[in-house]
This record gives C-alpha cells, sequence and structure tokens, in this order.
C-alpha cells in the first residue's frame, strides 16, 4: 500500500466538469495501489454513493469530500472527518442551494466561518485551492481567516500541473505556509481516471462554454496532466517537499468518516398511549381488520398477518408501514383516489391498512419478494395516486414533516446517444441539419449504440467521414454521464431528524417542491428509504367517471362497491372492445383479449401480465394459451411445480413464479431468490447472474430434474428480470382494468365523457374516443356556445335515442345504464382556445347568447377568440353556419368602443347589406371540423374519399371480416398509432382506421426499411397485403405501402370552379395534412 | 389604356448559375444525348441549419421543395448540385436583365413586391414591361410576347408571361395559368379573370385564408359581395388589389434607374503627357470625386484611375484605402508612387476617376476639434494605406491572435488593409498570458531548430545544449510547460513531414552563462517515446 491518495478530484458529477465516472476514478485509483481516493465534485455530493458503492466492491478507502465554491472568496476542497461533521456540511450545501434556483449553489464565505461546518467542532479538514497567480496580501490574508477558525485543520494545496511555472509557484506557497504555519500537500486537481479522456475532457469543456472545439483556445487545458497519476510518480514530482505527500497520509488517517455510518431513522415515533411503533402498528392493523373483513377475518390472512408481523417487527420497519398508511389515510380523507401497487401487493398487512386493494385471499402471495431478512433493503411500497391530485398529497407530506425531514429523490438524467451526439455534434463543428438528420433517424434510442452504416448512407451522411466518426464515439463515450439533476416521478425520503444531515437538498424546477441529490440506486445501496407516491392518469378518469354518474344517476360508486364479477363486462372485454380501459387498451392487448377470453378477476390478471416483453421473449404466451383453450394438457415436472405453477397452467407468468421455482426447485432460500431476480433485472451491467445460473442449475439437479428442464427454466426466468410483472403489481392494475371496463360497459358516455377529460391519457385520441362512444350508442353534441362548458359533459336527452350511428362491431345492445344522456363536447376540444376565456363565457351566459355582436359586448372576448368559437362551428343555436358565423365575426372589432359611442353598439350597425355566402361542401365541412377540433362529427375523412378508393379496389375495414384467411386485399386509412416494440425484434405495428372500422398492420422489419419515408411521413396510406386471421383477431402482413396523403391536401384545398387552363397550385400550402390530422402516436 | 407585361422566371436564380461550370465543378461527365438539365438547388445557412431556396426543374421533379433542410435534400436525390445561395449576384443579374428587356420597350422595372427580397427567398425573379404603343414594332402583341420568351429561354431562363391592361391582371396570369403566356385583350380582365383564384390577387396569406375560409376562393366570387362589408372585415388593401387588377385604380410602375456611379472625367483638348500634368488632373478630379462621396456621406475604399490614350488603349490604376476616406490629399498620396510608371504614349485624352467600393463613412474630417484620439486613428490608417500602396498590400501585415496554446498557432498574419478591426483582442489573450505568469518569447522562430541537449531525464531541465555546433551551459531554467497537440486538428494537415507528427512538447525558459536566455523544447516525452528531441524555438529579449 503506497502512501499517496488523491485528495482533490473532479468527477462527472460536476456537470460537464469531469471526464469520469465516480466508479472509474475509484477503481483506477485501486489498480493504481493507492490508499485511498477522494471524491470532491463542486458544491454537490451527488456523485459520492456511486463512489462508495464502488470503493467498497474495490476494498479501497473512499475519503467524502467536496469542492465548495464561493461567491466572494476562492474555492475550498472540504472532507468532514466524522458523522456530525458530514452532516453540517451537507446542511451548508442545503442552505447554499435552497437560496439559489434549481442546479445552482449559492454559498458565501461567512456560511463556513460564523456558523455552519464548524458550528459543533472544527471538525472537517480544509484545504485551499491557490490559483497559480502572483499571491498577494489578500490571499494570505484568507489563509490566516480560515486558520484562526479552523485551527490546524487548514491545508495549502500544492501541484505540479506542467504549467512551466510549477516550481516558482511550488516555492513561494512553501515560504506562505512556513509564515503562516500550515501545512502543505500534494494533490493532481484530477479531471479524469486515465490521460486518453482529456479528449472528452476537452469536449464537454466546449459543452459548457457553448463554443466550438475550433473556437474554444483557452477555455481548454493546454495539457492531459489531471488524471490519476500512480503514487510513485506523484512522489517523484513532488521530491523536493516530501511534506507534501506525508501530509495527504495525515488527511487520510483524520478522515474516518464513511457512509455506511449514515443510518437511516424511520419517520414516525410518537405514538398514542405509549405504546411502541410496533405496538402501534398491531394496534391499527386490529382496527383496520374490522373493516376490511365485515365477515370475519379468514384464518390465510390471520396467519399471514401474524407472519408478516413478526418478520416487520424483527426488521423494526413498522414506522415505515405507519407513515404510508398515515398518508394513505390523509388521501382517503380527501377523497382522492389511491391504490398501492407492485410488490407492496404481496403483503396482508397492506391489503388490511388499505394501502393495497388487492385481497390477499385471491391471489398467491410472496412474502419476500415484499421484505426479506437477506436483503438489507428496505421494503418499496408505491401508491398511485389521481395524476390531477397528486400535488395535494405531496404538500400534506411537505407540511406534516417539514422541508428539512421529506424530499423528493432525485433522478440523475444522463446523456442518451443522441443527446450526446446532438451536444458533441455542435462542439464538433457539424451543421444542424446534419445532426437533425442523424438525430430524426431511429437509432439508439435508449442503448449506446451507433448508427449503423446504411442509416447514416440513408440520411446522405459518409459513414466514412472522419469527424463524423469522431463524433460519434466520443458522443458514445458521453452517453451515459449525468447531464443534471431531475426529480423522480414520486419517491419520497422522509425521515425523523433531519433529512439535510444525510443528503444536500435543493429546489425543483417545479415550484414548492424540494429535491435531494440522491437517485434510487444511491438510496437503495445505502438503505435509505423511499416512498413512492405516484400519479395515475386513469385513476383521476375513475373518479370523473364516479362524479358524472353521482351528478347524473344519483349513485354513489367506489373502488370497492363496483358490483364485482359482472359478466356482461366479461364479455365486452372478450370482443377486445376495450379503448379506453386501463392497461388493455393497447394493440397488443386488444388482440389477446378474444384469445385469452377473460371470465374472472384472475383471467385479468393474467391478461395484464402476458402482454409483456419478459413472457413473449420467453415464449411463454402460445403455450399458455394453448393449454387454456385445452388444446394441450398442462404438464409439471413434479408436484412442488405443479403448486407453484398450477394457476399459470405450467407456464411462468409472474416474476414470483421465478422465484418460487427456485426456492422449490433448485432450494434457494427466499433471499437468495430474490437476489436472482434482482440479478436478472441488471444482467446487462453486471455479470453476476453466472453465480446464480450454476447454483440454479446445479440445485435444480440436485432435487431430482433434469439439466435440459433446469436450462429452460433459467432460461425463461432470464426473460422476466426486466419486463416481467410481479403477481402482485398485476393484481393491482387487474383491480382497475376490472373498474373501467366495468364504467365503460355500463356507462358508456359518463365513462367516455371522462376519458375525454383526461386527455391526454392512454393511446387513443379524441376522435376515436368519441368514435367509440358512438359505436356504443352514445351520442355526441356539437361545442355550442350556449350550452358547453370548458371541460365535456353529459346532457340530459329531450329526445329519445336515435340510433342514428350503429355500431358496426356486432356489440349486442348491453345494459346501458346512460342511455339518457348525451356527450356535449367542451371547449377544451377547440384548438388554441383557452380555459379562462371558456369561463368567462360560460359565467356571463345567463340565459344564453343571441347573437355574435351580443356576445362580444357581454362577454369582451377579443375577436380572434370568437374567430375559434366561429371556426369551431359553435354558433349553430344562433342558426349560424359555419361561413356565417365567421362573416359575422370577421366583422368585430377589437378595442371596445369608447362609452360616449357606445350607442353606436355593434348590435346597432349591423344594418349592412346582407352578403350571401356559398354553402360549405361536405369536404369542406370535414376538414374545417378537423383543423379546428381534430375530429368530425360530421363524417369520416376516408368516407368523402371512398368513390376514389372503391375505384383502386381497396376495401373498407369492415369488410375484412368477411374475406377469408390468406387472401390478398387491400385497405386504406389514417395512421392512428405506430408501435415497434422492444420485443418484436424490429417489427412495425400499426393501426389504420377508415370510416367503418380499424385494422391492424404488421410490417417486418424489411418492408419497415423500405417503407421507411412514407411511413413516417404520412397520414393517409395504402396497404396492400395478405390477410391474417386467428379466431376474432384479424391481421394484414403488409407487402406494399402506398403514402395516399396527397388525396386528403385534395380534400384540404378549396373549391375552385375548374377552368381549362388555370393552374390550382398548393393555395393552401401552410396546411399541410400533418397539421390537419392529428399525428399518429408512436409507442415503443 | 395601358398595356403591361408580367415577365416571371421562376427559375432565375438556378437558371442564372451556369450547368456546365456547375457540372465541371462536380466532375458530371455528361455524353450528348444525356446533356438535360441536372437537378441543381441553392442553400443557404439560416439558423444553423442548411436549407434549400432555389431548386431549378429538375429538382423539383424529384421531389425537392424550397425549405427542406440539405440533408433531406440530399437522401432524396444524392446526387443533388448545390451552389451557394448568392443574392448579391442575384440582384446584380436582375438588374442587367432589366436593362436588356429595354429593346421591348423603355418602360420597365424589377417588381419589387414579389422581387425584393424575395428573390433570394424563393430564387425567383418578376419583371414588368410597359409595352404601351410599342406592340406595332413587333408586329402586334402575339408576336412581341413570343418574340420576349423566346429571348428569355435564349439566354437561358424559364419564363411565363403574362400581358394585360393592369399589372395585376398581367402579373395573376402569369402565374396563374398553365400556359406559357397568356394575353387578355383590352378591357376583358374582370370576365378573364373571375375564375382565377383569389390567391392570384396579390394578397397576404392571412387574407387568403380568411376568403378561404368564408368561401370566396375565386376572384369572381369577390366581385359581387357588396364593398362595405368587404372594407369592414379585410380592410382596404383587398379592395385597392381588386381595384388594381380591374384598372379602377392605377398601379405605377416606376421604371429602372441604374445605380449611381461615382464617376467623374476630364477631356482634354489637347493630349497631355507630362507627369506633373497628370498629377495636377488626378488631385482636381479627387477634389471633385471627394465633393461627390461627400454629399452622399461616403467614403472610397478603392478606386480606380483609368487613362485613355489617344492611340484608343487605355490603362488603369487601383489603390484601396483600410478605411473609408474622402480626403483629397490623402488619396493623392495613394497614387503617388504609382504614376510613375504612366507611359503617356502619343498622349493622354481623357482621365476617368472611379469609387469602385464605397462605404458609408465614418470619419468626420472636417471637424472643427481634430480630436487626438481620432486623429492618432487616422494616422494609422493613413500610413498603412501609404506602406501597403508602397510596398504592396502583402508586404504589410498585421497580426491577429488566435487562442491556441500551440506558441507558432497563436497568431495570424493579415493584409493590414483588410484589417480595420479592434486591437485590443490582443489586450485580452496578453490577460490571460499575464495570469498564468507564462511568458511568450519575444522572437519566436518561424521554423524550430533542431539541438543537442543534456538533462535528466524523465522531465529535468536542459543542463548544457549545444546549437550549431556551440555549447552553452545552462545557468537557471524554468519548466517544464507541458503542451500536449490539438487533438482535433486533421492529421492530413501535419503529416506531411515525418518529423512534424504532433506530439506533447515540454517547453524550458533557459538562461545561459551571458545572460541570454531562450525558449527550447523537448519533443515528446519519456513515458510515451524513448527517444526524444529537442529544439530551440525562440529567444527572449
Amino acid at each position: 500500500m503506497s502512501t499517496y491518495a488523491e485528495l482533490q478530484v473532479t468527477s462527472n458529477y460536476s456537470f460537464l466538469r469531469g471526464a469520469s465516472h465516480p466508479d472509474e476514478l475509484v477503481l483506477q485509483a485501486a489498480n493504481l495501489g493507492y490508499s485511498a481516493i477522494a471524491i470532491t465534485d463542486r458544491n454537490s455530493l451527488a456523485g459520492i454513493v456511486r463512489a462508495h458503492v464502488a470503493a467498497k466492491e474495490y476494498r479501497i478507502k473512499l475519503i467524502i469530500g467536496c469542492r465548495l465554491d464561493f461567491k466572494d472568496y476562492p474555492s475550498l476542497l472540504c472532507y468532514p472527518t466524522n458523522r456530525s461533521a458530514y452532516g453540517r456540511l451537507s446542511q451548508l450545501l442545503t442552505l447554499g442551494k435552497r437560496r439559489a434556483l434549481k442546479g445552482s449553489c449559492h454559498l458565501f464565505l461567512d456560511d463556513i466561518i460564523k456558523e455552519g461546518i464548524f458550528a459543533k467542532g472544527k471538525d472537517q479538514i480544509i484545504i485551499t485551492i491557490p490559483s497559480n497567480r502572483k499571491y498577494s496580501q489578500s490571499f494570505i490574508k484568507h489563509l490566516s481567516l480560515l486558520k484562526n477558525n479552523i485551527n490546524s485543520r487548514v491545508y495549502i494545496s500544492v501541484k505540479k500541473g506542467y504549467n512551466g511555472n510549477d516550481n516558482r509557484i511550488l516555492k513561494q506557497l512553501a515560504q506562505i505556509a512556513e509564515k503562516l504555519s500550515l501545512p502543505i500537500v500534494a494533490v493532481n486537481d484530477v479531471h479524469s481516471h486515465v490521460s486518453e479522456r482529456r479528449v472528452l475532457q476537452d469536449v464537454l469543456t466546449c459543452i459548457r462554454k457553448k463554443c466550438t472545439i475550433y473556437s474554444a483556445g483557452y477555455h481548454l487545458s493546454c495539457n492531459a496532466e489531471r488524471y490519476l497519476k500512480s503514487p510513485k510518480e506523484m512522489t517523484r514530482l513532488f521530491s523536493d517537499f516530501p511534506d507534501a505527500i506525508k501530509n495527504v497520509q495525515k488527511i487520510i488517517t483524520k478522515c474516518q468518516f464513511n457512509l455506511d455510518e449514515l443510518g437511516y431513522d424511520y419517520p414516525i415515533d410518537q405514538t398514542s398511549q405509549n405504546r411502541t411503533t410496533h405496538e402501534e402498528l398491531e394496534y391499527q392493523i386490529n382496527l383496520c381488520m374490522s373493516g376490511r373483513y365485515p365477515k370475519g377475518v379468514p384464518l390465510k390472512i390471520k396467519k399471514q398477518v401474524k407472519y408478516e408481523l413478526a418478520l416487520i417487527k424483527k426488521l423494526n420497519y413498522a414506522p415505515y408501514f405507519l407513515t404510508v398508511y398515515d398518508i394513505v389515510k390523509f388521501a382517503k380523507s380527501r377523497g382522492i383516489l389511491c391504490q398501492g401497487r407492485g410488490s407492496a401487493a404481496n403483503s396482508a398487512v397492506c391489503y388490511v391498512l388499505g394501502i393495497t386493494s388487492v385481497d390477499p385471499e385471491n391471489i398467491e402471495i410472496l412474502f419476500e419478494r415484499f421484505i426479506s431478512t437477506e436483503r438489507k433493503e428496505p421494503p418499496d411500497i408505491d401508491v398511485d395516486f389521481e395524476n390531477e391530485r397528486r400535488e395535494e398529497v405531496y404538500q400534506y407530506i411537505y407540511e406534516k414533516y417539514g422541508r428539512e425531514r421529506a424530499g423528493i429523490t432525485a433522478t440523475h438524467i444522463t446523456y442518451k446517444a443522441k443527446s450526446a451526439f446532438r451536444e458533441v455534434g455542435k462542439v464538433m463543428g457539424l451543421t444542424e441539419d446534419t445532426i437533425q438528420a442523424l438525430s430524426k433517424s431511429s437509432w439508439g434510442s435508449r442503448q449506446r449504440t451507433k448508427p449503423s452504416k446504411e442509416r447514416i448512407m440513408e440520411v446522405g451522411l459518409d459513414p466514412k467521414d472522419e469527424t463524423l466518426n469522431m463524433v460519434l464515439g466520443l458522443s458514445s463515450q458521453i452517453s451515459g454521464f449525468p447531464r443534471y439533476l431531475s426529480q423522480h416521478t414520486g419517491g419520497f425520503v422522509i425521515t425523523k431528524n433531519r433529512l439535510d444531515s444525510i443528503v444536500p437538498i435543493e429546489n425543483a424546477s417545479m415550484d414548492g417542491r424540494t429535491v435531494i441529490e440522491w437517485d434510487k440506486n444511491d438510496l437503495d445501496a445505502l438503505g435509505i428509504l423511499k416512498i413512492d407516491i405516484l400519479a395515475l392518469g386513469m385513476l383521476t378518469c375513475i373518479r370523473k367517471t364516479f362524479e358524472i354518474i353521482e351528478r347524473h344517476h344519483s349513485i354513489k360508486l367506489t373502488l370497492a362497491n363496483i358490483p364485482q364479477k359482472d359478466q356482461e363486462t366479461y364479455d365486452m372485454l372478450c370482443l377486445g372492445d376495450s379503448l379506453g380501459v386501463f392497461q388493455v387498451e393497447s394493440r397488443a392487448q386488444m388482440n389477446m383479449l378474444p384469445r385469452l377470453k377473460p371470465r374472472c378477476f384472475y383471467d385479468l390478471v393474467i391478461q395484464v401480465a402476458i402482454v409483456r416483453p419478459g413472457p413473449i421473449q420467453g415464449n411463454m404466451v402460445h403455450p399458455y394459451l394453448r393449454r387454456r383453450s385445452g388444446e394441450e394438457e398442462p404438464e409439471y415436472p413434479s408436484a412442488d411445480l405443479e403448486e407453484v405453477l398450477k394457476r399459470t397452467k405450467g407456464v411462468p407468468l409472474f416474476q414470483e413464479q421465478a422465484m418460487q421455482i427456485a426456492i422449490v426447485a433448485a432450494g434457494f432460500t427466499p433471499g437468495e431468490a430474490d437476489g436472482l431476480r434482482r440479478a436478472m433485472a441488471t444482467f446487462r451491467h453486471n455479470g453476476n447472474i453466472q453465480i446464480y445460473h450454476d447454483q440454479l442449475i446445479r440445485g435444480m439437479i440436485k432435487h431430482g430434474y433434469e439439466k435440459e428442464f433446469a436450462e429452460r427454466c433459467f432460461k425463461q426466468i432470464e426473460g422476466f428480470g426486466e419486463y416481467g410483472f410481479p403477481e402482485s403489481h398485476a393484481a393491482s392494475f387487474a383491480l382497475l382494468v376490472y373498474v373501467s371496463s366495468w364504467l365503460k360497459c355500463h356507462y358508456p358516455a359518463a365513462f367516455a365523457t371522462a376519458l375525454l377529460n383526461c386527455q391526454p391519457m392512454g393511446f387513443y385520441k379524441p376522435a376515436q374516443i368519441i368514435r367509440d362512444a358512438q359505436e356504443h350508442g352514445v351520442e355526441i353534441q356539437q361545442v355550442d356556445i350556449n350550452y358547453s362548458d370548458w371541460d365535456n359533459i353529459l346532457e340530459e336527452k329531450s329526445t329519445n335515442l336515435t340510433k342514428s350511428k350503429i355500431s358496426n362491431r356486432n356489440i349486442k345492445w348491453r345494459n346501458f345504464r346512460d342511455q339518457s344522456t348525451s356527450i356535449r363536447l367542451g371547449f377544451c376540444q377547440i384548438k388554441g382556445f383557452k380555459s379562462e376565456d371558456a369561463n368567462t363565457l360560460v359565467s356571463k351566459r345567463k340565459n344564453g347568447y343571441n347573437s355574435i355582436p351580443s356576445m362580444k359586448d357581454r362577454t369582451n372576448l377579443k375577436q380572434s377568440t370568437i374567430k375559434k368559437l366561429a371556426l369551431s362551428d359553435s354558433f349553430q343555436t344562433l342558426g349560424l353556419d359555419r361561413r356565417q358565423a365567421l362573416w359575422a365575426t370577421e366583422n368585430l372589432k377589437d378595442p371596445k368602443p369608447l362609452p360616449l359611442f357606445s350607442f353606436f353598439s355593434t348590435e346597432a350597425l349591423q344594418q349592412e347589406a346582407k352578403v350571401k355566402l356559398k354553402n360549405m361542401t361536405k369536404e369542406e365541412i370535414v376538414i374545417a371540423d378537423y383543423k379546428s377540433l381534430q375530429l368530425s362529427l360530421n363524417a369520416h375523412p376516408l368516407s368523402l374519399l371512398r368513390a376514389e378508393l372503391k375505384n383502386k379496389n381497396i376495401m373498407p375495414c369492415k369488410d375484412l371480416a368477411t374475406v377469408r384467411d390468406g387472401n390478398i386485399i387491400k385497405v386504406a386509412g389514417l395512421i392512428l398509432i405506430r408501435q415497434r416494440p422492444s420485443s418484436a425484434k424490429g417489427t412495425m405495428f400499426i393501426t389504420i382506421e377508415d370510416e367503418t372500422s380499424n385494422a391492424n398492420i404488421i410490417i417486418w422489419p424489411h418492408k419497415i426499411e423500405y417503407y421507411r419515408q412514407s411511413l413516417i411521413n404520412s397520414s393517409l396510406i395504402i396497404v396492400e397485403g395478405k390477410l391474417q386471421k386467428e379466431g376474432i383477431v384479424t391481421h394484414i402482413i403488409a407487402d406494399k405501402i402506398i403514402d395516399f396523403s396527397y388525396s386528403l391536401a385534395k380534400l384540404a384545398k378549396p373549391k375552385v370552379t375548374k377552368s381549362s387552363n388555370i393552374k390550382q397550385k398548393d393555395l393552401q400550402s401552410n396546411i399541410t395534412n400533418k397539421r390537419l390530422f392529428p399525428n399518429p402516436r408512436d409507442f415503443h | 389604356m395601358k398595356r403591361i407585361i408580367s415577365l416571371w422566371l421562376p427559375t432565375f436564380a438556378t437558371d442564372r448559375l451556369n450547368q456546365t461550370k456547375i457540372k465541371a465543378k462536380y466532375k458530371i461527365t455528361v455524353n450528348e444525348k444525356q446533356n438535360k438539365e441536372f437537378p441543381l438547388a441553392t442553400v443557404q445557412k439560416l439558423n444553423g441549419v442548411k436549407r434549400i431556396l432555389a431548386v431549378n426543374n429538375a429538382a423539383r421533379l424529384e421531389g425537392i421543395k424550397t425549405g427542406y433542410t440539405l440533408a433531406d435534400a440530399k437522401a432524396l436525390f444524392p446526387e443533388l448540385l448545390i451552389e451557394k445561395a448568392d443574392y448579391i449576384n442575384d440582384s446584380k443579374t436582375l438588374e442587367t436583365l432589366v436593362k436588356a428587356f429595354q429593346r421591348y420597350s423603355p418602360w420597365t422595372a424589377i417588381d419589387l413586391n414579389e422581387t425584393n427580397p424575395l428573390v433570394s427567398l424563393i430564387g425567383s425573379g418578376s419583371i414588368w414591361i410597359d409595352i404601351t404603343g410599342c406592340a406595332h414594332l413587333y408586329d402586334g402583341e402575339h408576336p412581341l410576347v413570343k418574340d420576349l420568351y423566346n429571348y428569355c429561354l435564349r439566354i437561358g431562363y424559364q419564363a411565363r408571361i403574362g400581358l394585360a391592361d393592369t399589372p395585376g391582371a398581367a402579373w395573376a396570369v402569369a402565374r396563374f395559368n398553365n400556359a406559357l403566356s397568356t394575353i387578355i385583350p383590352p378591357k376583358s380582365q374582370k370576365k378573364a379573370l373571375a375564375h382565377y383564384p383569389v390567391m392570384a390577387l396579390r394578397l397576404d396569406p392571412t387574407t387568403t385564408e380568411k376568403l378561404h375560409n368564408l368561401g370566396l376562393n375565386q376572384i369572381g366570387d369577390v366581385y359581387n359581395v357588396p364593398r362595405a362589408p368587404l372594407a369592414s372585415r379585410f380592410g382596404l388593401g383587398l379592395l385597392k388589389r381588386l381595384d388594381q387588377i380591374l384598372g379602377l385604380e392605377n398601379e405605377p410602375i416606376s421604371p429602372y434607374r441604374s445605380k449611381p456611379e461615382y464617376l467623374v472625367r476630364i477631356s482634354f483638348p489637347e493630349p497631355i503627357g507630362n507627369k506633373q500634368d497628370i498629377k495636377f488632373a488626378l488631385d482636381k478630379l479627387l477634389i471633385k470625386l471627394c465633393k461627390v462621396l461627400e454629399k452622399n456621406n461616403l467614403g472610397a475604399r478603392l478606386l480606380k484611375f483609368s487613362i485613355f490614350r489617344i492611340d484608343n488603349t487605355h490603362m488603369s490604376i487601383k489603390a484601396g484605402t483600410s478605411q473609408p476616406s474622402r480626403d483629397p490629399e490623402h488619396l493623392a498620396f495613394l497614387f503617388q508612387e504609382k504614376l510613375d510608371p504612366i507611359d503617356a504614349g502619343f498622349g493622354i485624352e481623357i482621365l476617368i476617376l472611379q469609387a469602385i467600393e464605397t462605404n458609408k463613412s465614418t470619419i468626420n474630417q472636417f471637424s472643427i476639434y481634430n480630436g487626438i484620439t481620432q486623429k492618432s486613428n487616422t494616422n494609422i490608417a493613413k500610413l498603412i494605406d501609404r506602406l501597403s500602396g508602397k510596398l504592396g498590400v502583402q508586404n504589410v501585415i498585421r497580426f491577429y491572435p488566435v487562442e491556441s496554446h500551440i506558441p507558432e498557432q497563436a497568431n495570424r498574419a493579415v493584409s493590414a488593409i483588410n484589417s480595420t478591426e479592434v486591437f485590443n483582442s490582443w489586450a485580452n489573450t496578453s490577460k490571460f498570458l499575464n495570469n498564468c505568469h507564462l511568458a511568450r518569447p519575444l522572437e519566436l522562430l518561424s521554423q524550430p531548430l533542431p539541438i543537442d541537449v543534456i538533462a535528466s531525464i524523465p522531465d529535468g531541465p536542459p543542463i548544457m545544449f549545444i546549437w550549431r555546433k556551440q555549447k552553452y551551459k545552462v545557468m537557471n531554467s524554468e519548466g517544464p510547460e507541458r503542451i500536449a497537440p490539438e487533438w482535433w486538428r486533421p492529421r492530413k494537415f501535419s503529416s506531411n513531414s515525418s518529423t512534424f507528427v504532433p506530439k506533447e512538447r515540454d517547453y524550458y525558459k533557459l538562461e545561459d552563462h551571458k545572460g541570454k536566455r531562450y525558449w527550447v523544447y523537448r519533443n515528446g516525452n519519456y513515458s510515451t517515446q524513448k527517444i526524444t528531441k529537442w529544439y530551440l524555438h525562440g529567444f527572449f529579449s
């Protein structure tokens, strides 16, 4: 072990400064034989947990430190020597960060001198960073100021940076040090772990300075000396000043703080009536028990709760459960819908407390998936709240625990291949169009890959170009570098004592939120517990549906009182009629529904879990379907495994089952099994999967299973790691699937209204939601100034249901309970209309408006606003069609006439010559509808092209039902959705829509390459291909794809009487199809 | 009754470019048969993105449109020929064309509404020709239009021609009729235009869209709408355009006038030959020219002095200035040396002095205060002008700082006369150097000279060095300053000789026993290369 350790190290958590990851630095230090290494990022401790984890792995001492950049003085390096000193450093950083905007930190020297980090003892080590300038009196004064306040723990850093004047500076500093009797200490101001990273560091500097490499000049360092040099080399460099090296050792000895000392303390400690927290938890469970099981607690549950409580007691997790319970109780008291998800649903305790809503009686639960003794990590309880009201829960937590004790987990946003390419490209002087060309084409959305040669050529670039290759090489190095801290989607960390003494807290970009510096992995590594307060749009949608139903039908529904086992609901799902339903509305799910034919709640659990990359890649879908339909008998290699796999017919579908296989068949302990699952989840990053692989195979052979079977099991388990669902999670989701299906089935109008008001959400756009509602017999009313609200609303119908829109999906008339209502579209559907304007309009409406000018007088809305109403055809109650309304609107003048002239109010000026406008053609109406509302209640755009399509032998999508499997057919439609799931090996699934129905297209990868331009750029396509039928499910395997968008463009053009020679150019080239029709949604 | 031609050159900007030359530039070999138009486009960098501006017909057929990014266009048609958009030459050429079309009528003009600045943006040109009373010279309108069309083709331009009573109507039919040329007989434009789209009224896009929304798609639709409601909705602009097109309102066309030339001349009744006389005449011309410039608040940057001899030969002398000037005395200095070689031959009959390039004058030369700073600045400029005039522009240079750690790349020589930029960039740079205590030698050798050195490895300073067979004992030294090569420079520039493959350099400041100070460096270092070479790179004072 050598004597040298590097004390000034900038990692890439000093954003755009350091050129190495903390773990790279730690590993290199360990390889070079350092006795220790410090990480000193600028005003930040964000990277130290990673370094800490690496240091433990590579068995090297990590010194926690920080470079303090002051607004008023030169920077200092600070190293806390014990836990309390660390806490004060963290609080100091919090102080500086809370003063400043997100991402910056404002510190002043007074913050440390007057109080702050030295308040309770002078137990920090401070190293000053002298500049390589001449040392003036003010520098010496600054040093003595520090010295007087911090006793002997101030050092002066010296370095050999090969700057030409190193020796002179060193001598000067040594003299000053002697004069003040301060020790000097050697550092190398390390910015990267190896000198080769200089290139990357120069690029980072350019990104930071927003300049190109060619103009960066003196912003760049003149050499590559700021890397980790070997201890021998460092000793040689400071051979004239051996003290500088010796003092490094002194500092290392003094710095005894280790991050593992950050014991986590649970937030709730006060309990009523002197109970301990655990007694309190038991007490609360007993209180809740009768609420959950009014007919008496089943024995299974009693046993499970007892078992869980014992484990909770052993691990002392009671306060955690109480904290979550408290938050859920708050949400329920406010009427905010919430539901636990994820592994927490494996716990009967959570169910009893009302944190989760899946009755453990109905599903197999595996508590070890949730909590295990082996795993030192705390349990992970995720709770979904309504997305629109989650902020209320947040603010409750802040209020209850205070800013010092609660904070949101950070997410370290890193460079992705494309963002890296963009930044590096700019630095290396690529032009914007080159950068855009490559960023637009699809490559490397997730992985750190380079685009293929073909892709580069496709966008018209030269794959052999030197600069381009350099850029691609550098960007793949930068991808993975952190670029800024963002907030986690809902992870709250709450502590009993001050959170800011564990980790610095900073302001988030959103008002009223504060975020800690560490992310989820960091917290996991240190065993700090977080509670996920997540947001779920569907909960909002369900709450809104409940409200509408209550208003119109006076029925109060809750998540709990929805009738269970409703066969009509399952009938509906079996038809794949699930648009808008939670989780099962995607294309793949819709296809699976008719095959799987769910008939009970557990079927839904499977439905949710089976259409996932894990089971799909593990080839589990088809065996399961075959066994379910009875084509194949389930077989079990042993009775033990039959127990585990029975509910899924011998096919492992859930993470829990994978774990249980390991436990039952290979003799894993529950904790080891969880370790296996985790290793799977991260096997791309770590190599320790092999250990589990061997253990599993050995274990299974020992238990009498065939090796081949064991290998197959392992393969299957492998698929889950990242993409499988735990059963408990699937069950939580299945509950929402059931509730939303039930609402869609019985209250289609209310459900569609709520769905429209929750947009954007889910897979579909308003046009499809409305169309689906119409097909279910729901009547839709046009936006109208005298009837509409901002939101879409339900209206009582005056006349009886007119069956104008007949469903084309053979949907039997179900027991619709809201047939007496129709949906009135709201002003929110009008493109660019503002809610304030809608509110004005509604609040001043009284008995209704009777003319446009009088409306203008009353509401004082701007002419441009009223024009939007006219364009959306909202003046029908006044007997004005779109053009007439527009004609009247164009005449409005914006500045209100002065009071003196109000005598000539706009109304009085109405006496102008009557003008007769041409009636709009059907095409014009539909186009105008789409322009303003992105949908049309009048006709589907494809219906206008039908005659032309018929000539081309293109059939309506509806007629596909009558065509036999294997026939070659042609259809045309608007592209609704493009999907390229990672599990499908590059195949693209698109859904197109015409006026009759939808059609599902499958495009194999080689066709995608060929038709890429049409697929990406057009909104309307013609597809020719082979029909493939499997029961009720129909696909078209695309052979030819033709861009047919120009025909839409033709529709969009104003109609002009044809005259022999007059050119009808693209008169309105500004209205392209892309803007007219909603863009397809892309899912990956 | 007027008769107006609207001549539209839809692909003006690309037609202007010489296809043959461009093909040669791109090394495209074409055989006789294939000698047709090649897809060609002009590009312009806008907000960092190279975008297509003008396209020719061949490129349009490939689907390339104005506004595409270059990368998109290249993806569509990889062999697309590209030229940089050149507004200046576009408008110059258009001016020439307008002059050329005066063969049809003296009353021609550039259609500024469309052409300026749109010629640069969409690459088309638009020209008015008022042929009222001219048609009979060509035996009628049809032959005239035909001739005009053929003339355009002959000089290489696609053309669309509209002829009508009003400019508006001519403009509309030139663009919105598929025919190459359209003639609307006198007084019939109202009927003829009824079926044209409203866009042909030369309206802004907002008004056009408003009209479309109301179903008023054709010009004829608008005829029947009462005027008052139209005016109150669309303002007077629409009505004005409508009236112009119908001839109810006059739309004057201002004829083309060439730009003023700053030119003065003297012709001598008797030829002169004496140098003194020439000088005297030049002085007079300068005074005259400077007065013209003063009137226009301009100063000359480049002057041309042309001498016409009686034997019908002529020669010219040019002189440039580093700052715009209209000081006759100063300008006379610039010509002083250049007058000597003039060979008057049998005698000079005409002298012309022309300011070819002018700039807004920044110098208030007749200020009554004559502020010191101002004066000194002008004096330097005058000095530079005179030196450049005497020694040649390329021989009077000025150094600009370049931010680079590599010493020999830290400056750039620029001909002094073309560099009026500020000097304080040096101030910034030297601030940086001072901050770092980094000294750079006063004299830097243009080529580092190899020396032999005795120094301790790996990075000890030299103890002794031999340069030109002479030993130098090092008494004092400082360093090393390690300067790494600039990795982003393309290799090909530096690898012409093997000695110049860039390596890390360690610079040392050395002082010999006589007190002379040297700047030497070791090329490469011991950790990576075992054999390293030493060079002398400069001298400190």
